[in-house]
């Protein structure tokens, strides 16, 4: 084999590495379960705006995040999820990304520097399946 | 630098440009910040593999500047110009390495530079460590637009190489 065939199998192992990384994670993210209810915290350039336990969310309200540059974002709340229902950013992908009802992904408006995360609430301690529990 | 080759940076400089605002009309493909087609970067390639690696980047700096100008504002501007630097470095070195016969390779290794460059800046932004869930995500759609634009490059690239 010569050296340069060598470096490009060395090179396409390497990316397949990553490729089986990435499957990997996303399988086990995936599997990982869902938790029972969610707080969803939205923060704005990095500050902690909100944080909403969506268990306790009656029925569907907006409000208004005003960004630092004059933008806007309307979250929408609902039993159980949030999402942007409008935005004035250019690209929009933060209002098509539609309503997330799972840590799995969280939400982003980059032009607006706006982050909205579900983040599991743990009434018991980390780790406490029911058979923990009966342990 | 002879007219010639000066003429022919320009016009790649220019369907580069062309190529990029006929993708930004389309739709994103998958609604997550940072998935796209980076189909501009075919002609990244393209110089990258005919000519001098100094070339491609007054190239790519070209388009880069003229998209902003035309089209963007100037927050964009700065991520692409990260992801864009980030992506270049790792295709002039992969092309180094693999003596430019592997366009493909060289593509994917951008792609994945490209990603990781962008979620870096989406951090920095940001500075919510949540953003990191999207790292697999980023980094499969750049494999796979990698492979595509590399491709593209392989197949352009027999034919430019005999008139060229």
């Amino acid at each position: 084999m010569n050296h340069l065939t060598k470096r490009a199998c060395l090179t396409t192992v390497g990316i397949l590495l990553i490729l089986a990384f990435c499957v990997l994670t996303l399988v086990l993210r995936q599997n990982a379960g869902k938790a029972a209810a969610y707080t969803a915290c939205v923060y704005l350039d990095g500050r902690l705006l909100q944080s909403i336990p969506l268990d306790q969310v009656a029925e569907n309200r907006r409000f208004t995040v005003d960004a630092a540059d004059g933008g806007y974002n309307i979250v929408e709340v609902s039993p159980g999820g949030i999402a942007i229902a409008e935005a004035d950013c250019p690209d929009q992908i933060c209002v098509k990304q539609g309503r997330i009802t799972d840590s799995l992904l969280p939400i982003t408006c980059l032009p607006h520097r706006l982050v909205i995360e579900l983040k599991p609430d743990s009434p018991a301690p980390s780790g406490a399946s029911p058979d923990a529990v009966a342990y | 630098m002879s007219t010639r080759k000066l003429t022919v940076l320009a016009l790649f400089a220019a369907l580069a440009l062309a190529i990029y605002s006929a993708e930004s009309l389309l739709p994103p493909p998958i609604p997550l910040p940072g998935i796209k087609l980076g189909l501009a970067n075919i002609i990244t390639l393209l110089v990258l593999h005919l000519y001098r690696a100094r070339d491609a980047a007054v190239v790519l700096l070209a388009r880069v500047l003229l998209a902003g100008l035309l089209f963007g504002q100037a927050m964009s501007l700065l991520y692409s110009l990260c992801g864009g630097l980030l992506c270049f470095v790792a295709m002039t070195l992969a092309s180094r390495m693999l003596h430019r016969h592997f366009p493909e390779l060289t593509s994917i290794l951008g792609g994945i530079f490209h990603n990781i460059g962008q979620l870096l800046i989406a951090l920095l932004l940001t500075s919510v460590p949540g953003v990191l869930a999207y790292l697999p995500y980023l980094l499969i759609s750049g494999i796979l637009t990698g492979l595509f634009n590399g491709l593209c490059a392989r197949f352009a690239l027999r034919y430019l190489s005999r008139i060229l």
